[in-house]
């Protein structure tokens, strides 16, 4: 396919066998890159049943057709494998510049299968000057991220770009992430612990120079001084994530009375307490300059320094996860536990989610560690450490709050789906995303159908964030719109000012030929029933197409959306409809021959 | 905090522009001053049909994150209270007042309620029509001077004491424009034209 190298970069750990595959081109069309590629070789190649931390998970990193070319945020990169903190298959995406490095050394995609040698540890390399190897990384096995990063650096050159895991990985925590170039990551679902079980420390990319010339290049020249001059105008993109980054959705996703606070048993604060912890403090205080990835002119990355400590960020969700959720308005303790997540390779929302967790807990008398108190911030840091290093009550939290909880004969204080975290938007404020919180087929996620845009930010239309009709088909679709997003690959935010209808034509400039918006919905479509037949494959139902009964049955007491509960089963039932499932959730026939995509064995 | 009457002006004020066809069911946007802020109607709201949720509040002197949820013009009416005595701001799609900025650098009434408010409304052209950049920095330098403006091949900018003054402005220039327009569209000279009389085009 144009646009692609068509090659995948098989790597047996076991065996320390290296191999190129071809790309199958019909596979490519079918599926585009990024996320549907590695769904569908993922599903080919996976057995049933396996431990995902065991020899026989995969770890399948993909390009897509738009990675690395002039299209704003061209820098996406996918990672597919299954998770050991949902069990379902997990997709992630990052940004920055791995991804491109990776297609300009001639690959599509990574295979990493089986593990290295129980007493060995290592690194990969991944020349673009035909040269891959592993090296022996027992000398950085244990370095948190950006010293490792740095050391490899030196070693590897500073050209080079590394995606690697900390102690949390190593300790196989199950909500660790993988780190990219020291504070981007591959966040949720734990893929951090399935690098670490393969006992790989870093993926190294460097030397990669391969140029992908589009054949319709005027077209897209032209699509490109649009889509810049939108990204421009609009003040989301131009403005709100530039000057604020996400944390500019602190004080607007209060407003709506949709800001969870101690383990969402709230969701309203007030103006003066949430002020400490807004876009606008973050940027007052520590911002030292903005940074964005590969092609990208938005720039949300926040580069801080709070004058004790310097790194990336707090994000929106990091900052709501380990601050307000766990009772913490202390924007200087949020900002060094967010580093800090960096450093170990932890996922910030299930950090916070399992600390907030056991503080709830701890408050109802289940758990006695009067450490774990909501808003005791002293003591953020060294629960963090003690999760990354799996020390003490940290190895229970390590396990993530529906494993922590259960421990406790707690599960209703476990604020999560299919076993991962919810995200900073209480669904009891907005019906669309609480949906999207409970089908997501890898576990509450508000990125795989953000309908938060339509309900909250009016992008492309503000719908009623409290109504039902019509939520179940606008999910499916943004669901789907989703999927082709991370298939490409570009960056949601791109979607606040461009249109999905730019999608279609920045691919068909690539391609060459003419990709409609409907072709594109249903590749979406195929990718998301795929990854659907999968967890029903791995034992995955209706039951777990749910929410915590705190929406389900105890009304907000306070804010904008007091009162309201989650009308989950209405909701649910329009969704299978929608999806063409039956009523238990199970793909029909005819849909299935409609995506051409049979049933997982 | 939106108080009943602050709502029951916005939502009196944006029906009236929708139904009055000024602007598509979610385009124009209305703001006001309020206690050094601005209340302006969210993005991707109809204007016709407002809730209590779709009035935003934002930073009246610098960028916020009330960004992410207010409309997209939200800097041009920053700009216009920054620089102008303005306490309320319109855009609206106004028909008449596009047609004949396409065609002509001001309006000049013809009719007596026009050359009685506005004598002439300026046409102003900037570089990208559509977008907010440019608009923020030139629709305030002519509002200095006038009550409404028109940004040729897009709509109007009026600024009014209250929501209902500016209201007027949009409502009255463009009552001034559709007669212009049929006017010319005779093709007859007129009988006599107060425009000339007063130097309007000097005004």
């Amino acid at each position: 396919m144009e646009g692609m190298n068509n090659q995948i970069l098989h790597i047996d750990l076991s065996t320390e066998r290296m191999m190129v595959d071809e790309i199958e081109s019909q596979t490519l069309l079918n599926y585009l890159g990024g996320r549907g590629l590695g769904v569908k070789l993922f599903t080919d190649l996976i057995p049933r049943g396996i431990d995902p931390l065991s020899k026989e998970n995969l770890l399948i990193f993909s390009v897509g057709p738009v990675t690395s070319s002039t299209v704003p945020t061209s820098g996406r990169f996918s990672l597919v494998t299954k998770s050991p903190l949902t069990n379902t298959i997990f997709h992630s995406n990052s940004g920055g510049y791995w991804g491109p490095y990776f297609k300009k050394c001639g690959y599509d995609c990574l295979i990493i299968s089986n593990k290295l040698q129980d007493e060995d540890r290592g690194y990969i390399v991944i020349d673009g000057n035909n040269k891959v190897e592993i090296k022996d990384a027992l000398e950085l096995w244990g370095l948190k991220t950006s010293n490792l990063v740095k050391k490899i650096k030196e070693i590897e050159g500073k050209n080079s770009q590394v995606l690697c895991i900390g102690p949390a990985g190593e300790n196989l925590v199950k909500f660790s992430s993988i780190i990219n170039q020291a504070h981007r990551a591959f966040g949720r679902g734990g893929v951090g612990a399935v690098m670490g079980s393969k006992n790989l420390k870093a993926i190294v990319v460097k030397n990669g120079n391969k140029k992908f010339p589009i054949k319709n290049k005027e077209y897209m020249r032209k699509l490109n001084v649009i889509a810049l001059d939108k990204i421009r105008v609009v003040p989301i993109t131009s403005q709100g994530l530039a000057m604020f980054g996400t944390a500019a959705l602190v004080k607007v996703i209060n407003l709506f009375g949709m800001f969870p606070v101690r383990n969402f048993q709230s969701a309203f604060t007030d103006t003066n307490l949430i002020d400490k912890v807004s876009g606008e403090k973050l940027r007052e205080m520590y911002l030292e300059n903005n940074e964005g990835c590969y092609n990208c002119i938005i720039k949300c990355g926040r580069m801080t320094n709070t004058g004790e400590m310097s790194g990336k960020g707090p994000e929106y969700e990091s900052l709501w996860a380990l601050g307000p959720l766990t009772g913490i308005f202390n924007l200087k303790e949020i900002t060094h536990a967010n580093y800090l997540c960096n450093e170990y390779g932890l996922d910030t929302i299930s950090t916070g989610g399992t600390i907030a967790c056991a503080m709830d807990l701890q408050k109802n008398n289940i758990l006695n560690d009067p450490n774990l108190k909501f808003g005791k911030e002293e003591i953020l840091c060294n629960i963090i450490e003690k999760i990354a290093s799996r020390n003490g009550i940290g190895d229970e939290l390590a396990e993530g709050s529906l494993r922590f909880s259960r421990s406790h004969d707690a599960l209703d204080y476990a604020m999560q789906v299919k076993g991962m975290e919810i995200p900073a938007y209480d669904p009891r404020g907005a019906f669309g995303h609480a949906l999207n919180y409970a089908v997501s087929s890898r576990g509450a996620c508000h990125l795989t159908g953000f309908l938060a845009a339509l309900e909250i930010l009016g992008v492309p239309k503000l719908v009623n964030r409290f109504s039902v009709n019509g939520k179940s088909d606008l999910l499916f679709l943004k669901q789907n719109q989703s999927a082709v997003e991370d298939s490409l690959i570009v960056c949601k935010f791109v979607g606040y000012a461009l249109g999905f209808e730019f999608q279609a034509r920045f691919l068909s400039s690539i391609l060459n030929r003419e990709i409609s918006i409907t072709n594109l919905i249903t590749i979406g479509e195929r990718i998301y029933n795929l990854e659907r037949l999968y967890n029903i494959r791995e034992g995955f139902s209706k039951k777990d197409d749910t929410l915590p009964s705190r929406f389900l049955e105890t009304p907000l007491m306070e804010g904008p959306s007091k009162g309201k509960v989650v009308p989950l089963k209405r909701l649910l039932q329009d969704y299978y409809s929608v999806r063409q499932w039956d009523e238990n959730g199970n793909p029909t026939e005819e849909l299935l021959e409609r995506l051409s995509i049979k049933r997982l064995v | 905090m939106i108080d009943a009457e602050t709502y029951k002006q916005f939502n009196i004020t944006g029906k009236i522009l929708t139904d009055h066809r000024y602007n598509t069911s979610h385009s124009g946007n209305i703001s006001m001053r309020s206690g050094g802020k601005i209340l302006i109607k969210r993005r991707g709201a109809m204007l016709g049909y407002l809730e209590l949720e779709d009035i935003i509040e934002t930073d009246l002197y610098k960028t916020d994150s009330g960004i992410m949820l207010s409309s997209t013009e939200t800097d041009v009416h920053r700009q216009i209270y920054l620089n102008t005595d303005a306490m309320a701001v319109i855009h609206a799609h106004n028909p008449f007042c596009v047609i004949l900025s396409l065609l002509e650098d001001a309006i000049t009434c013809l009719d007596a309620e026009g050359i009685y408010r506005y004598r002439k409304i300026p046409v102003i052209e900037v570089e990208n029509p559509a977008g907010p950049i440019d608009a923020a920095r030139e629709v305030p330098k002519v509002l200095k001077n006038y009550p409404i403006v028109v940004v040729r091949a897009h709509g109007v900018f009026a600024k009014g004491n209250t929501l209902y003054d500016a209201l007027q402005n949009v409502t009255g220039a463009e009552q001034s424009a559709m007669i212009r327009y049929y006017t010319m569209m005779t093709g007859k000279s007129l009988k006599r034209d107060y425009s000339k009389e007063k130097y309007f085009s000097e005004w």
